[in-house]
């Protein structure tokens, strides 16, 4: 492999593994604040990358209203779901809020087939120009790049609103003992509506610029492989774990990326992709159950 | 009266925890409730900070009924608990922890709350950067504490402060707790340490699996015969 084959793909696992790692987030939130995996989440990604086509067809938006927008209404729908069908069975067991995730997940696929068609969609073409004017030179940007560091950005955001927010604060203080919590006048629905937001609203942008890093790849079970992916991402760097969900991400895309790179000169080939992806799983999680930044937690009451 | 309780019950399930408890505390008293393990303290605390429902009874803070508001709302009322076991965010640091304590406050009074939380713990104050859970039992105390003072409110519910503490941190924790109740907060303290706690308390209630079995001004009870002969070890 050459120098510049490299770089591309060095790029093009950066690429993936921020947008594996932007879903992930979602993952990791709502399991640590709620103990439970949001086996629609996946499925919460694909509905933001067609509010993506919504805007961009049928509204005519450039790509950060739609993207702005998109975040928005899927936010919303996060909000919904937790509302209508997790909330009721918080004091369930954690098979019934498996079993209704999975539906919830279903239900989605299924109304999203039924209101576009199975016909695969795609962004504009002239949806994602990336450009920069400075003075009167103009400075076309790799798409690649942009996705990266629009991720990036989202990530620091969400860092920042965790790390340093009372919000945050808050929500990581329910994932530690979520007993206490109330005795400092905090509402915990709250604090479990704000999860659904920042975790529905990264998927969805992640579920945008999905579309555009891989054209004609909009379906309405788009979010089947990639949920799993990004589960499996939150999982190797220890679920609860904002970095963790980070790091597992990047180091997700890096592996798929490089499998194929490597493996198709001696023959190896590219279906072997997703069989890595779980292997990679398995070892973490053999070395290290709880995962690359996991910690043993406070006993659920 | 500023706190009344009148004929508490709560179960879990069909284990009747506390079967008709009443007793009331004064603007600006300090009053215990005593028992053994499992006689119902925790569950009266926690009932009153809105943790629990109750069967019935009622429960009346500053002429309002309370029983039943949950536990974010109660302490908008003015009233906070120091949980059992003193239930620290061990994944946040000490100032994370008493910032949180404050999350409802503005700006200024939050400033003002931790300042003087942080001056009550001079020990806290060289340790705010540091995780919560690196901190002694002691400290994790003061925390707990100083959480709560943060969260301010009239009246303090304490859930045995002296829980696994050595006798000298017991003491120091007490003179706080009357410190902080000559500064004006009154106080509801629940305890197995009945030496420390009758000491400290104005009045006492003696609990006794889920029913109040004697109460009087802590003075007359730390001479009653029963008194020493149960919890003050003869
Ligand atoms: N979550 C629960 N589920 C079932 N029973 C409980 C629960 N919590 C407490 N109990 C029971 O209720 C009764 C009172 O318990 P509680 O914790 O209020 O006692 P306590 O006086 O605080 O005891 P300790 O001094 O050990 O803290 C006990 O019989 C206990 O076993
Ligand atoms: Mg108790």
């Amino acid at each position: 492999m050459d120098l510049d084959t490299l770089a591309q793909q060095f790029l093009n696992a950066l690429q993936l593994g921020s947008l594996y790692a932007l879903v992930a987030l979602g993952y990791t939130m709502v399991y640590g604040v709620l103990l439970l995996i949001n086996f629609a989440h996946g499925d919460i990604f694909m509905f933001g990358a067609f509010i993506g086509v919504f805007g961009a067809f049928v509204l005519g938006l450039p790509f950060l209203p739609t993207l702005l927008l998109s975040m928005i209404i899927t936010a919303l729908l996060g909000i919904t779901i937790e509302k209508v069908a997790y909330k009721p069975l918080r004091h369930a067991s954690r098979l019934s809020a498996v079993i209704t995730a999975l539906g919830v997940g279903l239900l989605l696929e299924n109304g999203m087939l039924a209101l576009t068609g199975a016909d695969p969609r795609r962004y504009p073409d002239n949806f994602f120009a990336a450009s920069v004017t400075i003075g009167d030179t103009t400075l076309e940007l790799s798409v690649r790049i942009v996705i990266i560091a629009v991720a990036l950005i989202l990530f620091l955001c969400l860092y920042y609103i965790v790390q340093r927010t009372k919000w945050g604060m808050a929500m990581r203080a329910i994932s530690y003992d979520k007993f206490a919590v109330p005795l400092m006048g905090v509402s915990q629905d709250r604090i479990i509506t704000l999860t659904f937001v920042l975790g529905a609203g990264l998927a969805a942008a992640a579920g945008i610029l999905w579309g555009v890093a891989f054209t004609a790849s909009l379906s309405p079970y788009m979010g089947l492989r990639v949920g799993w992916k990004a589960f499996i991402a939150a999982v190797v760097g220890g679920i609860g774990d904002i970095r963790g969900a980070a790091l597992g991400g990047l180091l997700l895309g890096f592996v798929e990326i490089f499998v194929v790179a490597l493996g198709s000169p001696i023959g190896i080939s590219s279906s072997y992709r997703d069989l890595v992806g779980f292997a990679l799983l398995l070892v973490i999680l053999v070395v290290r159950p709880t995962g690359l930044f996991g910690v043993a937690r406070r006993q659920k009451l | 009266m500023l706190f009344q309780v009148r004929d508490l019950h709560v179960s879990y399930g069909n284990i009747r925890a506390v079967r008709g408890v009443s007793f009331e505390v004064d603007k600006g008293e300090i009053v215990t409730l005593i028992g053994a393990n499992g006689a119902g303290k925790s569950t009266i605390l926690n009932t009153i900070a809105g943790l629990q429902a109750p069967d019935s009874g009622t429960i009346t803070y500053q002429d309002e009924p309370i029983a039943g508001i949950p536990a974010h709302k109660i302490v908008e009322r003015g009233m906070v608990l120091v949980p059992e076991g003193r239930r620290i965010f061990g994944n946040l640091s000490v100032y994370e922890n008493l910032r949180l304590a404050g999350f409802r406050l503005d700006e200024p009074v939050l400033k003002q709350r931790l300042s003087d939380a942080l001056k009550r713990f001079p020990q806290l104050e060289s340790r705010q950067h540091q995780r919560a859970d690196t901190l002694s039992g002691g400290e994790q105390q003061m925390l707990a504490v100083g959480r709560a003072l943060v969260t301010g409110g009239d009246m303090m519910l304490l859930d045995e402060p002296s829980m696994g503490l050595a006798p000298i941190l017991v003491r120091e924790i007490f003179n706080i707790l009357k410190n902080i109740n000559r500064d004006g907060k009154t106080i509801l303290l629940v305890e197995q340490n009945a030496h420390q706690a009758l000491r400290l308390a104005d009045r006492t209630y003696v609990l006794e699996t889920g029913v109040v079995t004697l109460s009087g001004r802590s003075a007359d009870l730390i001479q009653n015969a029963d008194v020493q002969k149960a919890y003050l070890g003869g």
